[in-house]
């Protein structure tokens, strides 16, 4: 256990990163890597021992954020600044207008779609790992990337033109 | 031979297998229209990659460590954090219980500053309260009237929930520290504290309530009933002694 702590705490970071991506709002995005390391350390048992804990930790990561939208479903809340494309930059980081501009084009996809793009194009796991942790064949996956690149292509590229 | 745009997705993902990438790489050099494709894709991966870049290297929340260690409690439960007594404590419980609380602050050279009375902290019982030139401050300095170069700043003052004052401040240390703390009994106690980035100069009322960092700020949130005090309620408060 101990050594499952060391080495999830050297994924923190990764987690965090993977987890801004879906929710884009820092402060619950944290709350997602929170839930899911209390989830992973309740069922530290699963882990399989030749299993890497990154993937591992993706997938609890995934379903933990599966459960949160379904939640704020049901409570009839609107999904934090993604879906209405609030800007929710925080100016104590200063992100550059791209950063920003990237952001908010992936925080505007399809939840499927992004899960992919943080999966594949964030993270640089594999087809058959991003698969695997979306719970989907390689071909959904790829056709869920296809779909988010052109998307992200459409919106990037009209902020250019613009 | 035509590419479609998955192939060339896969090709820019490392996904492609080996014939399929030497046969693109072949068409490439022959394709005009191939190389500016697969440039796109390049480019639009690199751009989203870097756009979320920097969250790796910023810190991570001492209460994301504190999940990892086992520590129990939910981010930003002040409340569950508070006046926990103990009869002595250590230093990784202490650890546990100041987790959500406490952000990127190193407390030990806070705490055993070698000369004790000037330290701005001092634990009781579990919970970390102002001492010194901090206390002082709290008790007697008003926002609206302090020196500009005072070790501690005042920010906002404002009632809690539960009904006590509490006050926003900056101790103007080498690394300057931004904290919240609510009157306990005769004492001061700290509930939040952070790092802050801003030198907090300057006399403006709400100068370190604007400069506040975003822990200390989301616990003024929670806190909070109502506005801050103005100038006159702060008056007010301390010519009552900071009792509600």
């Amino acid at each position: 256990m101990a050594e499952l702590r060391a080495e999830l705490v050297e994924l923190l970071p990764r987690l965090r990163r993977f987890a801004r991506v879906l929710a884009r709002d820092a402060h619950d995005a944290d709350d997602l890597v929170q839930t899911a390391v209390e989830r992973a350390l309740a069922h530290a048992g699963q882990l399989r021992a030749d299993a890497p804990l990154a993937g591992w930790m993706f997938g609890i990561l995934r379903n933990a954020w599966i459960d949160e939208q379904r939640a704020r479903g049901r409570r009839g809340r609107v999904f934090a600044a993604a879906e209405s494309g609030e800007q929710v930059a925080d100016p104590a980081h200063g992100a550059p207008l791209e950063r920003l501009a990237v952001q908010d084009a992936v925080a505007r996809l399809p939840q499927e779609q992004r899960l992919a793009v943080a999966l594949v194009l964030v993270e640089g796991l594999s087809y058959k790992e991003a698969a695997h942790i979306m719970e989907v064949p390689i071909g959904t996956l790829t056709s869920r990337l296809a779909r988010a690149r052109e998307a992200l292509q459409a919106m990037l590229g009209e902020r250019d033109g613009a | 031979m035509t590419f479609s745009d998955e192939t060339l997705n896969a090709y820019v993902d490392g996904e492609l297998d080996a014939a399929t990438r030497a046969a693109l790489e072949a068409a490439m050099t022959t394709d005009p229209q191939l190389a500016p494709r697969i440039a796109r894709q390049r480019t639009l991966r690199a751009q989203v990659r870097a756009a979320f870049e920097p969250v790796l290297t910023e810190p991570v929340p001492e209460r994301l460590l504190a999940s990892v260690r086992g520590a129990p409690g939910r981010a930003g439960n002040v409340v569950a954090f508070q006046a926990r007594p103990r009869p002595r404590w250590s230093w990784p419980q202490w650890g546990a219980m100041a987790a959500s609380l406490i952000v990127g602050v190193l407390l030990g050279p806070l705490l055993l500053r070698p000369s004790a009375p000037q330290a701005p902290l001092e634990t009781s019982g579990g919970r970390v309260l102002a001492s010194g030139a901090l206390a002082g401050a709290l008790s007697q300095q008003l926002a609206s009237s302090q020196p500009p170069g005072a070790p501690v700043a005042i920010g906002v003052s404002f009632r809690a929930r539960s009904g006590g004052y509490c006050r926003t401040f900056l101790l103007r240390e080498a690394q300057p520290l931004a904290g919240l703390a609510c009157r306990a009994g005769p004492a001061w106690q700290v509930v939040a504290l952070a790092q802050s980035e801003l030198p907090g100069t300057g006399s403006g009322y709400r100068q370190a309530g604007s400069a506040l960092p975003p822990a200390v700020s989301r616990t003024l949130d929670e806190l909070i009933l109502g506005e801050p005090l103005d100038a006159a309620g702060e008056s007010t408060a301390r010519a009552a002694g900071w009792k509600p």
